[in-house]
């Protein structure tokens, strides 16, 4: 039976766009044929205060592009920075770097799981990923004062060193997770309705994700195994044991899965860091770009500078963030700001492949297999 | 010899000069050529297009592209130099899937017109948004208001009058 061709509104205020994120859907019945997605309702024009800071205060404005995990985007503005200038940074304040991105991958899985789960319809693991990610954000705010946006690494370093009984709470809360990952899975991998719901739906192929330009997890979902902390390592990674997660088969499943592993990969690079981590400063004493005539007595510009130029130039520097591959191109005119600030998002080049994937397929595989792409809107938006 | 510099030996006419980005590979294109270099690119196997950057020097615009190989581990970074009067280039889509969105929003930011792109409207900002905020000559001083007309669509006006509650 011929029927009429339905144009759909989904969102932009919709429980499972994670935000505000509009879908145009042109339905055939209950299939959908065509899906546009609309965006920019978040949009703050990050790139252009950017051009309006100096280096160390845009910090604070990478914190609020993707909220759930802002370390890696503190960091990789602040690697592209360094590589700019030719910052050095001491090895203690690599390590606790890393160790504050891993804990935020896990944190962002957690929140991945819970959303994921909740908008399939099941309410109970939102309050579990919700439970433990709470134990993650109170270390984040005793290391750092705040919960969710931390402006915490900058360029030379992090900003404060481990408070005392970090690492004992830490390890507290590690020992707790590894468990945890254990009942997730068995509560939900095995589930009936879930398997329905997640099994070949939103499938894409290894060859076509590349092309739509997926990165991270949702990549690996599709059997390529890729990871920059691998294949350009940076910071103390290449020293670091860790496999990388894969599933060949593409659909929204073996992108849930490989969330899964990489959850109990980071607490293994957590528990290697948390043994390791060696003494020394957590901040450089690099007296970047200070004349010496200037005055200042060394004991109060002990620490990096506020204000500093780096040289004239341009830089591209991306890292493995928990959704995909974070890049900035930050280029320098050889003034106190930047010249221009490029953020390349994960969640903006992974939402790409979104329309191709649900085009024949029903609303709550739309909703299964975005979830499963895992997008935050302040990153798709910027 | 690094990927650039192997555009540069067989395809001497096309690359006008070849360097770093840092620490990437870069060669600089003849915009004309853009398209049929990428497609030799993609055959080397640069098979991820990563970013799309346009960036206003006031008296010109640059475009750089930077590319992937998963299989070679290897960057590569194309610049294409850009007159300040309608700059406008080949897409990429047709290689690349992802250039749509890129393009897209270079388009929408920084007003460089991408010539054979199926769909080249604004992505973040609303249609009917005046300029493009990412030029250097962008008027950060005029108000625009968005509101939801009737279809859904947005609507954009310079006239906050009607919205607004302060005088």
């Amino acid at each position: 039976m011929e029927t009429e061709q339905l144009l759909l509104n989904m969102g932009p205020v919709h429980p499972s766009t994670h935000g505000v994120l509009r879908f145009k859907l042109r339905m055939d019945g209950e299939i959908i044929r065509d899906c546009q997605v609309v965006m920019g309702y978040l949009h703050r024009g990050t790139e252009k205060l950017g051009e309006m800071k100096t280096y160390l205060q845009f910090v604070p404005y990478t914190d609020r592009l993707d909220y759930i995990a802002a370390m890696p985007n503190n960091y990789a503005y602040v690697k592209a920075v360094e590589e700019l200038a030719g910052i050095e940074v001491p090895e203690r304040a690599e390590f606790i770097r890393v160790l504050c991105m891993e804990l935020n991958r896990v944190v962002n899985h957690l929140v991945f799981l819970g959303s994921l789960l909740l908008d399939l319809g099941a309410s109970t693991p939102i309050m579990y990923g919700f439970r433990e990610r709470e134990k993650a954000l109170q270390l984040f705010e005793m290391l750092c004062g705040a919960r969710m946006t931390f402006n915490y690494i900058k360029p030379g370093g992090v900003r404060e060193d481990l408070p005392e009984g970090f690492i004992p709470k830490l390890n507290e809360f590690m020992k707790d997770m590894e468990k945890r990952v254990d009942d997730y899975e068995q509560l939900i991998n095995g589930n009936e309705i879930f398997l329905l719901r997640m099994k070949n739906i939103g499938v894409i192929s290894a060859e076509e994700a590349v092309n739509y330009g997926m990165t991270g997890p949702s990549l690996r979902g599709s059997g390529v195994k890729y990871d920059i902390r691998r294949l350009e390592p940076y910071s103390i990674y290449p020293d670091l044991d860790f496999k990388v997660c894969s599933y060949p088969e593409g659909d929204s499943y073996a992108r849930y899965m490989v969330r899964i592993d990489e959850m109990r990969e980071s607490l293994h690079i957590l528990r290697q860091v948390a043994d390791n981590m060696p003494p020394g400063k957590a901040a450089t004493t690099q007296r970047y770009g200070i004349a010496p005539e200037t005055g200042i007595p060394s004991s109060v510009m002990s620490y990096f500078p506020r204000i500093f130029t780096p040289p004239p130039g341009e830089v591209y520097s991306r890292i493995e963030a928990p959704k995909g591959e974070l890049g900035f191109y930050v280029v320098s005119d050889g003034t106190t700001k930047p010249y221009r600030i490029k953020i390349r998002s994960p969640s903006f080049c992974n939402l790409v492949a979104i329309p191709s994937m649900i085009v024949g397929l029903k609303i709550p595989d739309l909703i299964a297999a975005f979830g499963t792409i895992d997008v935050v809107l302040g990153d798709v938006d910027r | 010899m690094n990927a650039a510099e192997e555009l540069k030996q067989s395809f001497p006419e096309s690359v006008t000069g070849v360097g770093l980005q840092t620490n990437k590979p870069l060669a600089v294109i003849k915009k004309e050529d853009l398209l049929m270099i990428a497609g030799k690119v993609k055959e080397m196997g640069f098979d991820n297009l990563s970013v799309v950057t346009g960036i206003d020097y006031v008296d010109h615009f640059e475009v750089i592209y930077n590319f992937f190989s998963y299989n070679n581990k290897q960057n590569l970074a194309l610049k294409v130099i850009l007159e300040r009067e309608n700059p406008a280039v080949d897409s990429l889509f047709s290689l690349y899937k992802v250039a749509d969105w890129l393009e897209r929003e270079t388009y929408d930011l920084v007003g460089i017109r991408f010539s054979g792109h199926p769909n080249l409207v604004r992505i973040l900002l609303p249609d009917g948004w005046e300029g493009h905020p990412l030029r250097k000559d962008y008027d950060m001083n005029k108000e625009q208001w968005v509101t939801i007309g009737e279809d859904g669509e947005d609507i954009v006006s310079t006239d906050g009058s009607g919205i607004l509650r302060r005088k």
